[in-house]
C-alpha cells in the first residue's frame, strides 16, 4: 500500500461482503418460496424477501465502489486522501442507516414503515430497487456528497489520470442520477421514465465507467502494460457505452405508454450497446496477453478476465437477446429478463468489485498477493459462483422461454398461475444452482482466513 | 512490409475474419477465410491462424445449425420445450465461439500461437 489512507477501503469491503452474504441467504430464500409458496410465511413474505435481496445487492455494490474508489483514487492521484476521517465516518453512519432500513423492510409492514417515515411529505417508496424510506435516501445523499468531496477533492489536488478522471465521472453520474428517485410524478408514464432514468442511466451508463476504470486500474497493475495504451482503449469504451447506453434507455419505454418512435430508438440504440462490453472483454483479453510480468496474484487476475467474459455474456448477450421491440414484446417482464437481470448484475458489477477487493486486501493485510492456498480457494469460489451463476441464468432463460410460449405465443394461452406450476422444475434447478452459488460464498470468505506458503513476487 | 510482417497480417486478419464470419458478416466472413488460407504458405503463423480460423467456424457450423436443425427435427416444431432448448443452447454456445474468436483474435497481435494456460 503506497499511502496509508487508501486503508480505509478494508471497512468498506468488509461490509460489502456481509452484505453479499445477506443477499445470498434472501436469494435462496426467494428460490425455495418460488417453489413451496409459504416457506417462512408470513415471517418473511416473498414481497419483503425480494426487497431485501435487491436493496442488499445495490447497498453492498455501493459499499464496493466506495471502497474502490478510496483505495484506487490515492494511487492514482499520488496523495493521501483528502479526508480520511471523513471516508471513516461516513462509512460508519452508512452502514447504521442501511441496516436500519433493512431491518425496517423485515420488522414493520412496508405501509406502516411509509407512515412512520412520513412519506406523505416527499412521496419516494414503493418504486422496485428504490424503496428507501424517504430519510434513508437523504442519508444516501449526503453520504455521497461527502464521498464525492472526499474523492473528488483528492483527484483534482492530486495527479489528474483518465483512470481517475472516468472513475470521477461515473461517481457523480451515480450520484446525480440517484436524485431523480425523488421525483415521483402521479402521472404513470411520466413516474416509470424517472425510475428508468435511475435504474438503466446507472447500470447502462455511469456504472460503466466505473466498472471500466476499475477494471483499467486493476490490469494496469497485473499485467504491467502501457498506461497509454489502457487509456486509449478506455477514451473509446466510454464513449461507446455513453452514446448507445444514453438514448438506449428507449427500450424501456415500448409498453409503457411512451410514444411509438422509442420502439424503433430504443430497439437501434439499445442493440449497440453490446459493444462497450464487447470492447472491455477485448480489453481485458489484450492486456493480459501482452503482460509484461506474470504477477503474484493469480487470482485477481482471474477476476478481471471473469469479470469482463461475464458483464459480455450477461450485459451484453443476454440484453440483446431481448432488447428489440418486436422480441420485448413477448418477453417484456418474463423470466429472461430475471436470468438477464442476475448474469448482468454479477458479471458486471459484482465481479468488479471482486476483482477490486481480490487484487488490493492482500496488500491492505501486508502482502502482494494472497498466500498459495487463500488463492486456490479463492479460485474454486470464483468458478463455483460463476458456474452457478450460468447455471441460475440458463435455467431461468428455460423458464422464460417457456414461459412466453405458452403463457404468450401459443394460439391458446395458460392463465400465468398454470405456466408457473408447468415451469417448477427449472425453479427447482434454479435453487440447486443457487445453493452451489452459497457455497462459493462461503468458501470466498474462507478464502481470507486460509493459511499456507507465501509466494514469490518476481519483478519482470 | 516484409515477407514476416505480411504473415503477421494475414494472421490477425484471418482472426478478424473468422471472429467476423460469427458475428455480424456470417458466410461473406468464411469466404474471406477461405481467400487469405490460399495466400498463406505453409508452416508459417498466417497459415496457422487462418486453419484454426476456418477450423473454428467449421465446428461452429456443425454445434449451431446442425445440432439446432436436429434438435429442431426430432423434438417437432410446436413443441415449447423443443424451443426451450434450441434458443438456450443456440444463444449460449454461440456466446461461447464468439468469447473463443475473440480471445484468439487478440491472440494472433502478438504473433504467437495459442496456448493451454491462460494465467
Ligand atoms: C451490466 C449491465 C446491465 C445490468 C446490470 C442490467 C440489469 C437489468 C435488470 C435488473 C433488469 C430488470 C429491471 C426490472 O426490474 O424490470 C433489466 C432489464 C432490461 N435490460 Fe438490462 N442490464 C444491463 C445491461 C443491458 C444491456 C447492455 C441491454 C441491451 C443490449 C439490456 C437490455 C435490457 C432490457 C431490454 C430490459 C427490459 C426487460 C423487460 O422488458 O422486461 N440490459 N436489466
Ligand atoms: C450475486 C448474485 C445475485 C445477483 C447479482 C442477483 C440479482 C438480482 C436482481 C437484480 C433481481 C431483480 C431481478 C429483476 O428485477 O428482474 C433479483 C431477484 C431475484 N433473485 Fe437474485 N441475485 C443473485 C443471486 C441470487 C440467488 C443465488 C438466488 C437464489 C437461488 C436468487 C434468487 C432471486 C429471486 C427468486 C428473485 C426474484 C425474482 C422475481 O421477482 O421473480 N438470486 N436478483
Ligand atoms: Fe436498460
Amino acid at each position: 500500500m503506497k499511502y496509508e489512507s487508501q486503508g480505509v477501503a478494508k471497512l468498506y469491503f468488509i461490509a460489502a461482503i456481509a452484505l453479499f452474504v445477506g443477499q445470498i441467504l434472501f436469494g435462496v430464500t426467494m428460490g425455495l418460496q418460488y417453489v413451496i409458496g409459504d416457506f417462512l410465511f408470513p415471517e418473511i413474505p416473498f414481497n419483503v424477501a425480494r426487497m431485501v435481496h435487491t436493496n442488499l445487492l445495490i447497498v453492498w455494490l455501493l459499499f464496493g465502489f466506495m471502497g474502490s474508489a478510496y483505495y484506487l483514487v490515492p494511487e492514482e492521484a499520488e496523495r493521501e486522501l483528502f479526508a480520511p476521517w471523513l471516508a471513516k465516518l461516513m462509512f460508519w453512519i452508512f452502514l447504521v442507516a442501511g441496516a436500519l432500513t433493512i431491518l425496517s423492510y423485515l420488522l414493520v409492514p412496508y405501509a406502516r414503515l411509509a407512515e412512520l417515515t412520513m412519506n406523505d411529505l416527499l412521496p419516494t417508496m414503493g418504486r422496485e430497487f428504490l424503496e428507501q424510506p424517504t430519510i434513508t435516501k437523504i442519508g444516501i445523499v449526503i453520504v455521497a456528497l461527502a464521498f464525492i468531496f472526499n474523492i473528488g477533492m483528492t483527484v483534482l489536488t492530486g495527479r489528474k489520470t483518465v483512470i481517475n478522471l472516468v472513475l470521477l465521472t461515473g461517481l457523480v453520474g451515480l450520484a446525480v442520477f440517484f436524485l431523480f428517485s425523488f421525483y415521483n410524478p402521479d402521472n404513470l408514464v411520466m413516474d416509470k421514465y424517472f425510475w428508468w432514468f435511475v435504474v438503466h442511466l446507472w447500470v447502462e451508463g455511469v456504472w460503466e465507467l466505473i466498472m471500466a476504470s476499475l477494471l483499467a486500474y486493476v490490469l494496469i497493475k497485473v499485467t504491467g502494460v502501457d498506461r497509454e495504451v489502457i487509456e486509449k482503449w478506455l477514451y473509446i469504451i466510454i464513449a461507446m457505452a455513453l452514446i448507445s447506453g444514453l438514448v438506449g434507455t428507449g427500450h424501456h419505454f415500448f409498453w409503457i405508454g411512451a410514444p411509438d418512435y422509442w420502439q424503433w430508438l430504443g430497439s437501434v440504440f439499445s442493440a449497440l450497446e453490446p459493444i462497450p462490453f464487447f470492447m472491455m472483454t477485448l480489453f481485458a483479453f489484450n492486456v493480459v496477453n501482452k503482460r509484461r510480468r506474470d504477477h503474484p496474484n493469480k487470482a485477481a487476475v482471474l477476476w478481471a478476465l471473469g469479470t469482463a467474459v461475464m458483464a459480455f455474456l450477461g450485459a451484453g448477450v443476454w440484453g440483446f437477446l431481448h432488447t428489440l421491440a418486436p422480441v420485448n414484446y413477448y418477453t417484456h417482464g418474463t423470466q429472461i429478463t430475471a436470468a438477464h437481470g442476475h448474469m448482468a448484475f454479477y458479471g458486471a458489477y459484482v465481479m468488479v468489485v471482486l476483482t477490486m477487493i481480490s487484487y488490493s486486501m492482500p496488500i491492505m493485510r501486508g502482502q502482494k498477493a494472497g498466500n498459495i492456498k487463500a488463492q486456490v480457494v479463492e479460485m474454486w469460489s470464483f468458478w463455483l459462483m460463476t458456474i452457478s451463476m450460468v447455471f441460475i441464468t440458463l435455467f431461468l432463460t428455460g423458464a422464460g422461454i417457456a414461459q412466453v410460449y405458452l403463457q404468450r405465443y401459443s394460439d391458446d394461452p395458460l392463465p400465468f398461475m398454470v405456466v408457473q406450476e408447468k415451469i417448477a422444475i427449472f425453479y427447482w434447478l434454479r435453487e440447486a444452482a443457487g445453493l452451489v452459488f452459497l457455497i462459493g460464498l462461503i468458501l470466498y470468505i474462507y478464502s481470507f482466513f486460509a493459511k499456507g506458503k507465501e509466494v514469490e513476487f518476481v519483478e519482470g | 512490409m516484409n515477407a514476416e510482417e505480411l504473415e503477421l497480417k494475414r494472421a490477425s486478419l484471418s482472426a478478424l475474419a473468422s471472429l467476423l464470419n460469427l458475428t455480424v458478416l456470417p458466410v461473406i466472413g468464411f469466404i474471406f477465410l477461405l481467400f487469405l488460407y490460399k495466400q498463406t504458405q505453409a508452416q508459417t503463423i498466417g497459415r496457422y491462424y487462418a486453419v484454426l480460423g476456418i477450423k473454428i467456424n467449421l465446428a461452429a457450423a456443425i454445434a449451431l445449425i446442425i445440432v439446432t436443425g436436429l434438435m429442431l427435427l426430432l423434438g417437432g416444431f410446436y413443441s415449447p420445450w423443443t424451443w426451450v432448448f434450441v434458443i438456450s443452447y443456440f444463444v449460449f454456445v454461440h456466446a461461447l465461439f464468439i468469447l473463443v474468436a475473440t480471445w484468439i483474435l487478440v491472440r494472433s497481435w502478438t504473433g504467437k500461437k495459442l496456448t493451454t494456460t491462460f494465467l
